[in-house]
């Protein structure tokens, strides 16, 4: 199973994400959104096309409550995107604490950016986004607006 | 959901297709779509129109949901849409009809040099400005504020630049509302979209946005343009930016609050990012409170890039030589503004999600030099084709509650034109036409080709042949700067 995938959008940009459960589904979106932005940092290479690092340097506890478990997906996202935009981090693996469709708590781990290759990411928007099951697997599309 | 196809459409004319309320059962009101046959297949495959078709289901909503010539598919609303609502009869107020870069804009300063004058001068004021205007991602700028400061710009907006000496009070009066949002209250702009621009004034930001030094090369309304101050051969500035991650923030806050204010009306939505309150509810004034503050923010932003172009100008060119504002226009807006609906003026709130303005002579909203001929609107094409001013019109008003398009429109995606064009060939060949580029990165130039988007061209030529708005003068680049 791939964590995540680009697809085709004429203005902005949209992953397909994948996970085993959506704890995992979750972990891979955060990795996904960071990824789009093709960042450079320290201690960190490209292998298959995606950022590995040696260790995280940075964390934030992040605290969601939800209507539901898309809504819970777009502003834990939007969280992070927050906090990397504030603070110039990526992150790139997480802990979570508590995890239902309508709450989390998750710890993210990071490190500080160098650069950022490709483009500025505004937002992450609900457009295409419903979690499901396909065949065992959780899926979603996300639209990121740039 | 059906997309609409050409033949669910009735033909109005050459550039305007209606999809009818017979279409879908939800519809409110008719779709209207300028745009060519030809231009319909660039679209008919993605979202486009059925993302304008889900436009119409917002209540209070007049007339029709109109797209403009540059139509693409976004989230919500399309790129290029247009809706009024009636907020005297349930109408109701869509951040996502705005879109994330609240009061993304440009603003067109005219010189008075001529091109060929200083043709020798601009690899160098090209590096300068490159230098002296941040752009990329995230990048802050030199300008620093604290938060009661930044809350007094987010109240006055460009004014209160002009009142610390950044740039001049003839700059904000030729800013769309004088460069202030009367509604805008800072305490309901959230801590996160202050800390998320706070050090971002100045700069331009990265995607689309740029900086460009344009030649007139052509005038086809001599009476408009000298109105507007135009003349052949004279040097232009085009700045194309907006609120930053401060006006992103606002819309990502506004959507989830009116989710968790209204959730019983989120299952019935065609699509989460068209959720939306009344005008006359807390989420919905608060929300348009915010937006003001960050719409100031935006022209805040302007205004201090402006001020850096202008000191530029200034080192080269000396203290004398004149840098002014003809205009500073939005394209990711909502405002109050009164329009006339079968023969009543209607106070509408009026959202403009890749669109502009384009209001006709006489209109109060127009500055007072452009009374006689309507106020100027911007078309801005690609960095290497041309730029467009045209002029709003009577016609505008009747048809499309005073708006017009405002680009050209992609027809590519990013991954695609980074995948058909090289960055360094593109560069080189754009040097070759004789137009000089400071970018961050090649692939963030290759996502800007000209290639990826619709042909300026015929996008002008339907806001020109419909009568929303008439051409006034083309622009070509001399220096394009780009972010990543």
């Amino acid at each position: 199973m791939i964590d995540f995938e680009l697809i085709p959008h004429t203005a902005d940009i949209k992953i397909r994400v994948y996970g085993i459960s959506k704890e995992q589904l979750f972990l891979h979106a955060l990795q996904g959104m960071f990824h789009v932005l093709g960042p450079t940092a320290l201690g960190c290479v490209y292998r298959n096309d995606r950022l590995v690092c040696q260790s995280y340097t940075v964390q934030h506890d992040i605290v969601i409550t939800a209507l539901d478990v898309d809504s819970l997906l777009v502003d834990f996202l939007s969280e992070a995107l927050y906090l990397s935009d504030v603070h110039n981090y990526i992150y790139l693996d997480m802990k979570m604490h508590i995890f239902s469709d309508r709450q989390l708590h998750a710890t993210v781990y990071g490190l500080p950016v160098i650069s950022f290759e490709i483009a500025e990411l505004k937002a992450v928007t609900y457009h295409d986004l419903h979690i499901q099951q396909i065949t065992g697997i959780w899926q979603t599309d996300i639209v990121f607006d740039i | 959901m059906n997309i609409p196809r050409l033949t669910d459409m009735i033909r109005i004319s050459d550039y305007l297709y209606e999809i009818p309320t017979s279409f879908r059962s939800d519809m409110n009101v008719p779709a209207r779509v300028y745009m060519t046959e030809q231009m319909y297949h660039a679209i008919k495959d993605d979202r486009s129109l059925l993302q304008l078709v889900n436009m119409t289901t917002l209540p209070g909503i007049q007339k029709y949901a109109i797209a403009m010539p540059d139509i693409h598919q976004g989230y919500g609303f399309p790129i290029g849409g247009v809706a009024a609502t009636d907020i005297q009869a349930g109408g109701v107020i869509s951040p996502g009809g705005i879109g994330y870069d609240i009061n993304c804009g440009v603003r067109l300063l005219k010189t008075d040099a001529l091109i060929s004058d200083i043709l020798s001068d601009l690899p160098a004021v090209a590096t300068a400005l490159f230098r002296a205007v941040p752009s990329g991602v995230g990048r802050g700028g030199s300008f620093t504020c604290s938060l009661d400061e930044l809350d007094q710009i987010l109240l006055h907006g460009a004014h209160q630049l002009v009142k610390q000496g950044y740039g001049t009070q003839e700059d904000r009066e030729f800013c769309q509302a004088n460069g202030r949002m009367m509604y805008a209250n800072p305490e309901l702009v959230s801590y996160r979209a202050k800390m998320r621009g706070i050090d971002q004034l100045g700069t331009l930001g990265s995607g689309n946005h740029f900086l460009e030094i344009q030649m007139v090369d052509e005038i086809y309304d001599d009476a408009t343009a000298h109105a507007y101050g135009l003349s052949k051969n004279m040097a232009t500035i085009m700045i194309h930016c907006g609120s930053r991650g401060l006006g992103h923030q606002v819309c990502t806050d506004y959507i989830k609050i009116m989710h968790d204010a209204f959730p019983q009306l989120v299952p019935t939505l065609a699509d989460r990012e068209l959720i939306y309150a009344p005008a006359h509810s807390t989420p919905g004034k608060n929300y348009v409170a915010a937006l003001s503050a960050a719409s100031n923010f935006a022209w805040a932003n302007r205004h201090l890039i402006t001020h850096a172009v202008r000191k530029v100008w200034h080192t080269f060119f000396g203290q004398s030589a004149s840098v002014a504002t003809l205009y500073d226009l939005s394209h990711n807006i909502g405002e109050y503004e009164i329009h006339e609906i079968d023969g009543v003026q209607k106070q509408l709130f009026v959202h403009r999600k890749g669109a502009t303005r384009a209001f006709g002579p006489g209109r109060p909203e127009v500055p007072t030099p452009y009374q006689s001929v309507g106020q100027p609107v911007f078309i801005p094409g690609t960095m290497g084709t041309a730029s467009y001013v045209l002029a709003g019109t009577s016609q505008s008003m009747i048809q499309s509650f005073g708006s017009s398009c405002h680009g050209a429109g992609r027809v590519w995606s990013r991954a695609h034109a980074k995948k058909r064009v090289q960055g360094a060939t593109l560069r080189a060949s754009l040097e070759r036409a004789g137009i000089i580029v400071r970018s961050g990165s090649d692939a963030g130039l290759a996502e800007e080709a000209p290639s990826a988007y619709k042909d300026i061209e015929q996008v002008v030529t339907v806001m020109h042949e419909t009568g929303i708005a008439k051409k006034v003068a083309r622009l070509r680049p001399r220096v394009v700067i780009k972010g990543e």
